[in-house]
């Protein structure tokens, strides 16, 4: 692809995970403006089965999504999406996805199961991710076959121990991903 | 009826607006959700060309004033407190009508960044 010279190159980062995971938190600890929400409607036909009271064409739902943003250079601006974590907002998912480097995906040890939608969403898209497990209290006695087991992860699924407060922790988290995003283009190419 | 659900889908109440929004979202674009079907991911960058502002509405003369830096369009859906759908149809006039610049993501086909830009974005996040 032609890059134009001092043209600006948007990119963006998926973290997701389930809920209380720290979705939140990671986007903090490492966007350069505070974390900001953005709203996008919700269709009814989107909602689904989980939304009984629907009155067709009377209820509007919006969901609100928090993102932050790393000016990665003059040119490269990195967005990160927090997003929702259960299947019924994969239809956020698929536009947020299109074109992203890959995606963060938290794990809480005490709750695995939670990131389960994740995980497959991001395999079936084959989109680049990384398991990222952010060290909550009695995550210590776990090790990385335990959970690579637990999460039933691919070999070359990078995992990854982290602390979504901490802004050092969490860019090695991003790094990692991006590493590994590179490193699957190497094959594909 | 409207519901609001944050990232984590859980329902809260309508968050409390700084100033509130003086009309109704959707009669900022005429009703329109899309803007003319053009595909524009909503981290896509726009900037201002310069043009004179004076005779637009509020709404386009602030979305063009936030463009005085590079900045998305969820972005400006979130200065505005508007939907990114809403931010979308925005930017997209201001494009047409040749007040903003748009600058869309580098995807190849159905794929994410070149092995170029990735390196760079690498090198980029290392560096701080």
């Amino acid at each position: 692809m032609h890059v134009e010279q001092g043209a600006l190159i948007p990119l963006k980062v998926l973290v997701a995970g389930g809920f209380g995971v720290g979705k939140t938190t990671f986007v903090r600890a490492l966007s350069e403006i505070p974390p900001l929400l953005t709203e996008q409607a919700m269709t009814t036909a989107s909602i689904g089965v989980d939304d009984a009271d629907a009155v067709p064409g009377k209820s509007t739902t919006t969901v609100a999504m928090d993102f932050g943003r790393i000016t990665v250079d003059e040119q490269l601006i990195l967005y990160l999406f927090g997003t929702p974590g259960q299947a019924r907002f994969w239809f956020m998912w698929d536009e947020l996805a299109r074109g992203a480097v890959g995606a963060v995906v938290l794990v809480d040890l005490r709750r695995v199961d939670d990131c389960f939608p994740a995980i497959d969403y991001f395999e079936s898209r084959r989109l680049p991710f990384v398991v990222a497990v952010n060290r909550f209290p009695g995550s210590d006695g776990f090790d990385d076959d335990l959970v690579r087991d637990a999460l039933a992860l691919a070999g070359n699924t990078p995992l990854v121990w982290m602390d979504a407060r901490d802004p050092v922790s969490s860019l090695a988290a991003l790094v990692a991903l991006v590493e590994h995003a590179l490193a699957r283009t190497a094959v594909a190419h | 009826m409207s519901r609001y659900l944050d990232s984590e889908g859980v329902e809260f109440d309508e968050p409390a607006r700084t100033g509130g929004r003086v009309v109704p979202v959707y009669a900022l674009t005429g009703g329109r959700t899309r803007s003319g079907g053009r595909d524009m991911p909503v981290e896509s960058l726009v900037t201002a060309t310069g043009s004179d502002i004076r005779d637009l509405r509020m709404e386009y003369r602030t979305t063009v004033d936030l463009a005085a830096h590079p900045v998305s369009i969820v972005e400006i859906g979130a200065a505005l407190r508007v939907p990114v759908g809403v931010a979308r149809v925005l930017v997209g006039d201001l494009v047409d009508t040749g007040y903003l610049d748009i600058h869309l993501p580098p995807t190849v086909g159905e794929g994410g960044p070149t092995p170029e830009i990735l390196e760079r974005l690498l090198e980029g996040l290392r560096a701080r």
